[in-house]
């Protein structure tokens, strides 16, 4: 293995920079003696070869979706278009400071104005700001939104908000932060939701539900109208979680099914990269009742003045305009920048064409639930048990998800066991386990950006593996550059960094 | 619209389904929340013409790199050495998840787990996670953490102190993060000097956090600070926020007494992109392990005993804990802390402190050259600043910054921005890429400016 703190060089072997404009031992006085840092910290001391080689080493251990398909349920793993990084590395987006005056920032002002109402047009809400920077953030911040709009009201007692039982675990733990209790609501059979349950919880103490459609088990709720004038007849408000955004753009949006705030996850449906976990893009949209608490600052424009200089020469003169009784800052400058200007650099290859983009991911997601719901027969009879769809609908939206119930009971066979045996043939393993309320659960979110080949690829591979030897499976993955990872150890035994190089001195 | 590989294969694929259109697909949408019109925006663009307008728009920006700039207030004007963008955007860490399947992930998990060894030796403290959104998410969640662990011993319940330093951005995103817990915030006081009110500190004791910067937001290095762990005692958690680049010549927070450390990542990874992606450094003691916010990655082994990494104490987080959470965070800033770890690993142990020493160097020279200005005043002559300092001038900052604007350099922060009394005094920031010509360009136009304004 490649070992970055054995690279122990000798001091003047490293990357080099320019030297101080003052002598070290006037620099040693700018900082009180007693403050002076004694050794310096035990960092590799690397060349730039070396270090090219270890990271290239680390990338090769690392599997993405340029690695192969990447069926991660409920993520959105699509394609990533490379000239959107090559935009995000020019000097006005890569070299600029968020509080630049206006006059220097016109250009990236108007990306973010475009942004702003495209991402409003989508989503059927009249304002949105671009700051939180995670679709959890954004969650957060619209909740806070939510508090501020019922204490102005005199309704600071309403303190609950209602999640269904296959909300994303984000919903309530940024519902909770914001000080609210959950009340979790059960789901109907087929996972859609119970409007009784729904009606029985609601009250004089509801702030807010919150939910996303499709639901987590990609079937669209067709009574979420019904749930809104409930939510709202109660006096609440309707929270529409955009983690599956991609599934719906352009054939029905959050505004039409009566919702008062949305996130948007730009790393989902916009194609910021995932980079391993981040970072992301959350941010939100709202009705106008709810605009004038937004967090501060939000893209406006104006038509140009004569006294004005040019702009960008669109006609219009971008600034900064604080909503009138905002929550001030959840990310302390203006969010994700590099992630909204790759966005708009992806929205912009759609443009009024991203209906087609939703008509893809539900044609490619539905294509591979049939594929694998519909084995040859000669497959079919060597399979030791089929999976159960996890939601018994026709048609599903952007993904899917099966049980492997029937599997496990009859050979033993785990949900993780096939998700850890799918990485044998080259593609990542589903979403496991998720949502909790189907057994064995694998939740499959294909995407638009994948071709018939691969799905017809994945689906044969998926059948095959129920046909395979159960120990087989259940030792897997056999071809990874480790084995099955034990994670029980690593929580009991607590090693969370390196012992490090400790001969490193001043 | 060159993004869909099935383009024009839809009857084919809809046809082995048994179907005849697409739209039956959305048929579970019921017509009184479905959409009819097409959306009202602009036709797709090909690659070439968005590049085009990205170049356009983005070129109308006037960038840091093109004049000299003095405008830092938490932020770095940095160099990233090209190696670090160009193998972080390797499809194979640019296009990951994160990494749930640790068997197809071991490349991004042993990144992070290096990243978590070199905060943990920048700060001196034994536990880093793999990055929060920023430096002020950090602290605000540094805070919630720290009220879950000491408030059941408190004898202030829910309080916590900050100082009133903090720059109003950063105190924004905290009272945010904390009002849901029912948190009350303290401000503690500072000196004509920029220093904290060592002597009124002591009535934090008790309360279950002390947050401060070192440096400051005035860019001061506070030895008083040195003396707090003692004085607020081991019930109250002393939480610092640090410039990370001052570290190399600065001593860290770990060794005088800091329980967690926070800080902006920005300086080691990536440029000050207009705010973000930039990360949040959050460090700690292991006393608050089982109750800080976001992702961790430990050592293990796999079903041979080969060493392997995973991610660990998964039990703190949304996906598991559910509203009984540590916090909400899933996307965090991965990426960018392997950009700075990249960014850090090609510094080495030398690397860092020539680079502390530099903006050290820097800031002492502006300091000294605008002092020698007549009309100029230096807002706190006896502080040891490291990147930031304040001058008072004699009228409006805002209106210096703006002349000098027109005359191509950026002067700095006008704090009247941040708090309204300071409105004649001016935040210089300096980094390593400050040179002798930047110095004197801003010399003679604030030199420049006064004659103006006496005229």
């Amino acid at each position: 293995m490649s070992d970055i703190f054995a690279f122990n060089g000798s001091s003047n072997a490293g990357w080099s920079q320019p030297k101080p404009i003052l002598p070290i031992s006037q620099i040693k006085e700018t900082v009180p003696q007693s403050m002076l840092r004694s050794n310096p910290p035990a960092w590799p001391r690397a060349s730039e070869p070396e270090l090219v080689r270890h990271y290239t080493w680390l990338s090769r251990r690392n599997f993405g979706i340029d690695t192969g398909f990447y069926p991660l349920g409920s993520c959105t793993m699509k394609h990533n278009p490379r000239v959107n990084e090559r935009i995000v590395n020019l000097p006005g987006i890569d070299r600029m400071h968020p509080l630049q005056p206006e006059h220097q920032i016109q250009g990236i002002l108007s990306i973010f104005f475009e942004m702003q109402e495209m991402l409003a047009v989508c989503s059927g809400m009249d304002q949105v700001t671009l700051q939180p920077v995670a679709g959890a953030q954004g969650e957060f911040t619209a909740m806070r939104c939510i508090q501020e709009f019922h204490r102005e009201r005199g309704e600071g007692h309403r303190n609950k908000v209602i999640v269904p039982d296959s909300a994303h675990g984000t919903n309530p733990a940024s519902a909770s932060m914001c000080g609210y209790e959950i009340i979790e609501i059960p789901s109907g059979k087929d996972g859609r939701i119970d409007l009784d349950a729904l009606q029985s919880v609601v009250g004089d103490d509801t702030a807010a539900m919150m939910i996303t459609n499709p639901s987590t088990l990609g079937v669209f709720e067709p009574e979420i109208a019904k749930a809104s004038e409930i939510v709202h007849s109660a006096g609440g408000q309707m929270y529409y979680d955009g983690a599956n955004f991609n599934a719906i753009i352009g054939k029905t949006d959050p505004g039409m099914m009566g919702f008062d705030a949305v996130h948007y996850n730009l790393h989902k449906t916009f194609s910021q990269p995932h980079g391993g976990g981040g970072p992301g893009s959350g941010p939100i949209g709202v009705k106008a009742h709810l605009a004038k608490y937004l967090p501060t600052p939000l893209a406006s424009r104006r038509k140009l003045n004569d006294s004005d200089t040019q702009g960008v020469g669109d006609g219009f003169w971008y600034s900064w305009i604080t909503p009138e009784k905002t929550i001030g800052k959840v990310q302390q400058w203006h969010g994700n920048a590099g992630a909204v200007v790759r966005c708009w650099a992806f929205y912009r290859r759609y443009g009024r064409e991203l209906e087609r983009m939703s008509e893809h991911a539900v044609l490619n997601a539905n294509y591979l639930r049939y594929k694998i719901m519909n084995p040859d027969p000669e497959v079919a009879s060597n399979i030791h048990a089929m999976p159960l769809d996890g939601a018994p609908t026709d048609f599903v939206m952007h993904e899917f998800t099966l049980s492997m119930i029937q599997l496990k009971d009859k050979v033993g066979i785990t949900g993780k066991d096939i998700a850890k045996r799918l990485l044998d043939y080259g593609v990542m393993a589903p979403t496991l386990y998720f949502p909790m309320i189907v057994p064995e659960c694998l939740m499959i979110e294909p995407t638009e950006t994948e071709s018939k080949e691969v799905l017809d690829q994945f689906a044969k591979d998926f059948l095959n593996i129920l046909t395979e030897d159960p120990e087989i499976v259940t030792t897997a993955p056999h071809t990874t550059d480790v084995g099955r990872v034990d994670e029980v150890w690593a929580a009991r035994n607590l090693i969370l960094r390196h012992p490090g190089n400790h001969t490193v001195q001043d | 619209m060159d993004q869909l590989p099935n383009l024009g294969r839809e009857q084919e694929m809809l046809s082995i389904m048994g179907l005849k259109s697409i739209d039956e697909l959305f048929s579970n949408i019921p017509d009184e929340v479905r959409r009819t019109e097409p959306l009202p925006l602009p036709p797709p663009q090909s690659e070439e013409e968005i590049w085009r307008d990205a170049q356009h728009l983005l070129g109308s920006n006037i960038n840091l790199d093109s004049r000299p700039s003095f405008l830092s207030a938490g932020l770095s004007r940095n160099f990233v050495p090209t190696m670090v963008g160009m193998l972080a955007t390797r499809g194979e860490f640019l296009t990951s998840y994160t990494p749930y399947q640790a068997e197809v992930s071991q490349g991004m998990l042993q990144a992070m787990w290096e990243f978590q060894t070199m905060i943990s030796e920048l700060v001196s403290l034994p536990i880093s996670n793999v990055s929060m959104y920023d430096a002020s998410t950090s602290a605000a969640e540094a805070i919630t953490c720290a009220v879950r662990v000491h408030n059941k011993k408190a004898t202030q319940k829910e309080t916590i102190y900050i100082s009133e330093l903090v720059p109003p951005h950063r105190m924004s995103v905290i009272e945010n993060y904390v009002q849901g817990a029912g948190i009350n915030i303290q401000i503690l006081k500072h000196d004509l000097n920029g220093h904290l009110d060592i002597d009124s500190a002591s009535i934090a004791n008790g309360s279950c956090a002390v947050y401060v910067e070192q440096p400051n937001s005035f860019g001061i290095l506070d030895e008083g600070l040195l003396k707090l762990k003692e004085l607020i005692g081991d019930n109250t958690a002393l939480i610092v926020g640090v410039d990370a680049v001052s570290l190399g010549v600065v001593s860290p927070p770990g060794e005088w007494g800091a329980d967690i450390v926070v800080g902006e990542g920005q300086p080691f990874g990536i440029g000050p992109t207009f705010g973000g992606p930039i990360y949040g450094i959050f460090a700690c003691t292991e006393k608050y392990i089982r109750q800080m916010p976001g992702r961790i990655v430990g050592q293990t082994h796999d079903s041979n005993e080969k060493m392997a990494f995973t991610l660990t104490l998964s039990t703190r987080e949304q996906h598991i804990r559910r509203h009984r959470a540590t916090s909400n965070i899933c996307s965090n800033e991965t990426l960018i802390a392997l950009m700075g770890a990249m960014h850090m690993s090609l510094l080495g142990p030398d690397g860092i402190t020539v680079l502390s020493q530099r903006v050290a160097a820097s800031t002492e020279v502006t300091k000294k050259a605008l002092q020698s200005i007549k009309g100029v005043e230096l807002v706190h002559p006896n502080s040891h600043n490291f990147r930031d300092f304040v001058i008072k001038l004699p009228g409006d900052s805002g209106e210096a910054v703006a002349f000098m604007d027109s005359k191509g350099v950026m002067a700095g922060l006008p704090l009247g921005q941040w708090w309204s009394e300071m409105s004649s005094c001016l935040l210089i920031g300096c980094d390593e890429r400050t040179s002798e010509s930047d110095i004197l360009s801003l010399v003679s136009g604030i030199k420049e400016w006064i004659k103006e304004v006496k005229s």
